[in-house]
């Protein structure tokens, strides 16, 4: 069983958003949204305090408790009374931050502080299908759909536009004009900072490469926008396949999703660019099996990034320069001709 | 079955994060032999999140191999064989694949039990997020926040001899609790405690309602007493929970398995420790595993192990982590070609993204091989400071005498010519006196490993069989010199009847033939300021030596290995030391 790699001009697009922390969902199943509509919000907790109570109130451990004005869990804001006053001083125990009371014990306080506001986007025009109601909504589109191997971590959306003269070019500086202000940008490849920064300078919601010089990871990791590689590391051009159907929907909306699950997640960065639904379309296949007909794509040089299509599955291993033998298929490799490819060096392509 | 033998057929299933490996063994002439292998990907990551179908295709491989039908109707495996020659009599799992655990480790006093509980930590599969001590001056409250960020699915908790400090410890343990209960997760995470025996109970009573507590034998019953081994197997078993919690078809092998199912390192470390205990007590045992997500060490002396096992060192997810204690030049200096920086450094995050790839060109294959190197070399330095002596690791900077040292791993076993994997292992762990270089081809090891508890004499006798390929001994004298001085001579008397007699100079590697199952005597007479293990400089011996595939290896290049610094020099040496070791035709 190979790795498939989703290259569709159009399937259905189900995925789940989360907030980091349990919060209010706002949106409602079958409510339609728009990329920036907030379906959900929370104030993930920021830091915790553990205050002495009896101590701040000059009273007995045991005393304490009963001065205390409000209940563990009840919203508070900074600089509120949780305790007192007591005496003659009137002393009082005030809230250091806006939070709530976790709990109560032994005399002390342990005070949960929030932090800021987290708002959950839709980040693609969709109908709700299912919600948990407090931390998650689960979203559907008809959609176009490009998966990419690696991104910055980062979400945005934007419109769609081509900068470059193509899928194997270097993206420039000098590739950069006005119009690109607030676009998401396909391009060829990048093997130096300076039309990142380019990019970061005309606001860019984001940009699509084939390959990305890996010495560029540091720089890409910290640019305010997503950037998604759909191929790899270095000057490697995006497959045909990818390159043809993101240039086709120039103009559209996007949304980029450029965080990086692992192995052993289902998150993997995409491009996802809602279509006008006509009529209901499967979602993708998640197990394709490897046979003649089928559409792969090739992950390791020397056809790094060349897509082709099955023509046999090799019973016998075969041998390649660098002495491996290795299980392998015949494959008609566009552009290229006929080749035959380890199994490891490829990805099933729908 | 066998009357001399408890089972006749074994089945060992060993589940990585790339390749799921099927190996089954069977008695032929009274004792157990490899019959077949099989192998297929492995399916513990998405989109399956299912090891099933990776273990199903490793087993389909050795059904048609050989023809023997292992799997029912009902997709279940045939246990016991039947008198038709189905099914197996005995099935073992071991696995490395799945998430590494988040893991809070929370000790007592720095340098002693939370030492120890690193150590532990190291030789298993876990990812420490955050530590927490007595001894730590940060806040309680910002001790609170480093259990809240930490968002652990495991804390280990250690501290207290046995029927030392209470006090101190329960503190701690209170503490965990009231961080734990801050976390959003409705997945509780697991504890287990590992520290003062005495308090056992008190633990499981404050944490235990909340959080699933097991209890282990304490790694550090006294001050001056370390005991790794017994927590190690109980914490193997809880992450093992975890697992498969989150991927499925573990609880279905830990059925098959009757409980047989450990983790691979585990499993590697215990015949490493089987090893240590049965060959010459004055020297080691070491076992290298370089996977593709983890890299493990192990060794062995005298029935003491020394686990390691390293998730940011591997060859292939793991590749990034080397950058981390690597620069790109120490790489390149392992090359027998000009390679850019850009260049291998894009290779080393194009491997993360695709870890099964297969090197088409010799570019290719020479950057697997250095990258190899480097990563061996790495994790040995990290986990010699464990080691006996390793504190004075500075003014012991050569690797204790070794026999034998054992590797495998996907980038070794897949060598073109064995000469790759042998020259690999010299440059990496640049072996000291007489040592002979054993290699894993089918990742067997910690399949026998776990076989040692249902079938020890399977474990015993496949070692022993022809299913290891030794690549050689390698003689490799200590010493410093002048290039082209002599440093030894030496005289091969080969069972078989032929003799060779030369003379070695500094510099050399060379190889003289002695095929795998051969024997000979080889008497060593090295130079003054040479010692080849026969006691001191200068002594010389004589010792029965066994071929391999490579041959007997005379290693006269010095220790530890400087190569020159000009990088055009440093190419041309490497790829003469391809040729004189065979790698090259």
């Amino acid at each position: 069983m190979l790795p498939i790699t989703h290259v569709i001009p159009l399937t259905t697009v189900r995925r789940e958003r989360s907030l980091p922390a349990a919060g209010t969902v706002t949106a409602r199943v079958n409510e339609k949204v728009q990329a920036g509509d907030v379906l959900a919000q929370a104030e993930p907790p920021a830091r915790h305090y553990l205050l002495d109570l009896a101590r701040a109130l000059g009273v007995p451990e045991k005393d304490a408790v009963r001065h205390l004005r409000h209940q563990p869990g009840e919203r508070v804001d900074s600089g509120d009374v949780l305790a007192g006053p007591v005496g003659l001083g009137r002393r009082t125990l005030r809230a250091p931050a806006a939070g709530q009371i976790v709990s109560v014990g032994d005399g002390r306080i342990l005070f949960e502080a929030h932090g800021e506001m987290v708002s959950l986007k839709a980040g693609y025009a969709g109908i709700v299908v299912a919600t948990d109601g407090v931390q998650s909504v689960t979203l559907e589109a008809t959609a176009a759909l490009v998966q990419a191997v690696w991104g910055n971590g980062r979400q945005d959306y934007g419109v769609l536009r081509v900068v470059g003269g193509g899928a194997a070019d270097r993206l420039k500086t000098e590739d950069f004009d006005i119009n690109l202000r607030g676009a998401v940008l396909i391009a060829g490849t990048c093997t130096h900072a300076a039309p990142l920064h380019q990019a970061t300078e005309l606001s860019c919601r984001g940009l699509i490469l084939g390959g990305l010089g890996s010495e560029l990871i540091p720089v890409v990791r910290r640019l305010p926008y997503p950037v998604l590689v759909v191929e790899g590391f270095g000057d490697v051009p995006m497959n045909a396949a990818a390159y043809s159907l993101l240039v086709t929907n120039a103009g559209r909306e996007a949304a980029l999703d450029g965080r990086v699950g692992g192995l052993y997640s289902h998150q993997r960065p995409e491009i996802i660019i809602p279509m006008p639904a006509n009529r209901q379309v499967s979602l993708p296949d998640e197990v394709i099996p490897l046979q003649q007909g089928v559409r792969v794509r090739v992950v390791h040089a020397p056809y790094h990034g060349a897509v082709g299509v099955v023509r046999e599955v090799l019973q016998r291993a075969v041998g390649y320069p660098s002495g491996i033998l290795a299980r392998s298929a015949r494959v008609d490799l566009e552009g290229i001709g006929t080749t035959n490819v380890p199994l490891a060096n490829l990805e099933i392509l729908q | 079955m066998s009357t001399m033998l408890e089972a006749d057929t074994l089945l060992a299933i060993d589940v990585g994060s790339v390749n799921t490996r099927a190996s089954l063994f069977d008695v032929v002439d009274g004792k157990y032999r490899l019959v077949a292998t099989g192998r297929a990907a492995s399916t513990a990551g998405a989109p399956l999140s299912d090891v099933s179908e990776g273990v199903r295709g490793a087993l389909e491989q050795v059904q048609s191999v050989t023809g023997r039908r292992l799997i029912d109707e009902a997709e279940s495996l045939i246990m016991p064989a039947t008198a038709g020659g189905a099914g197996v009599d005995v099935f073992v799992a071991t696995t490395s694949a799945g998430p590494l655990a988040r893991t809070l480790l929370v000790g007592l006093m720095p340098g002693v039990s939370v030492e120890s509980a690193r150590r532990l930590a190291a030789s298993c599969y876990l990812d420490v997020a955050g530590e927490l001590g007595l001894m730590d001056r940060r806040r309680e409250d910002e001790k609170l926040d480093t259990i809240v960020q930490a968002k652990p699915d495991l804390v280990l908790l250690v501290g207290g001899t046995d029927g030392g400090a209470t006090h101190s410890v329960l503190r701690l343990v209170d503490l965990v609790g009231a961080g734990l209960g801050l976390l959003p997760d409705p997945e509780p995470p697991r504890v287990v405690y590992a520290g003062n025996q005495r308090l056992a109970a008190d633990v499981t009573a404050r944490l235990g309602e909340r959080f699933p507590v097991t209890v282990v034998p304490n790694i550090r019953p006294a001050i001056e007493q370390e005991e790794l081994a017994a927590a190690r197997q109980r914490l193997s078993d809880v992450i093992h929970d975890l697992r498969s919690s989150r991927i499925s078809g573990f609880e279905e092998l830990r059925q098959w398995s009757g409980g047989n199912l450990m983790n691979t390192a585990d499993a590697f470390g215990r015949i490493i420790r089987y090893l240590s205990q049965v060959y010459d007590p004055a020297k080691g045992v070491l076992g290298i595993d370089l996977g593709a997500s983890h890299t493990t060490i192990a060794a062995g002396f005298g029935g003491d192990l020394h686990l390691l096992v390293r998730s940011d060192l591997g060859q292939g997810s793991a590749l990034p982590g080397l950058l981390r204690h690597s620069t790109l030049l120490d790489i390149q200096r392992w090359l027998p070609i000009e390679v850019s920086e850009a260049r291998l450094r894009d290779y080393i995050f194009n491997k993360a993204l695709h870890p099964g790839i297969v090197p088409i060109g010799m570019e290719e294959l020479h950057l697997e091989y250095a990258l190899a190197r480097q990563v061996a070399r790495t994790a040995l330095e990290l986990a010699r400071a464990d080691w006996p002596l390793g504190k004075d690791a500075a003014s012991h900077p050569l690797l204790p005498p070794m026999e034998p040292i054992l590797a495998s791993g996907g980038v070794l076993a897949r060598a073109p010519r064995p000469g790759y994997s042998a020259l690999a292992l010299l440059d990496a762990l640049q072996p000291t006196g007489i040592a002979t270089l054993v290699l894993d081809p089918y990742n067997l090891t910690p399949g026998l490993g776990v076989a040692g508890g249902p079938l020890p004499m399977a474990t015993v006798q496949a070692l022993d069989s022809g299913s290891f390929v030794s690549l050689g001994t390698v003689v490799a004298p200590v010493g410093r010199g002048r290039p082209g001085r002599p440093v030894l001579r030496l005289r091969l008397e080969r069972e078989r009847g032929e003799t060779s007699e030369g003379e070695v100079r500094y510099g050399q590697l060379s190889v003289l033939p002695l095929k795998q199952g051969d024997f000979g005597k080889l008497t060593l007479r090295p130079e003054r300021g040479f010692d080849v293990g026969f006691g001191a400089p200068g002594r010389a011996g004589a010792v029965r030596v066994a071929g391999g595939a490579v041959g007997l290896i005379i290693d006269a290049r010095g220790r530890p290995l400087q190569g020159p610094r000009d990088s055009g020099r440093a190419h041309d040496l490497n790829q003469k030391w391809l040729w004189d070791i065979g790698a090259l035709e």
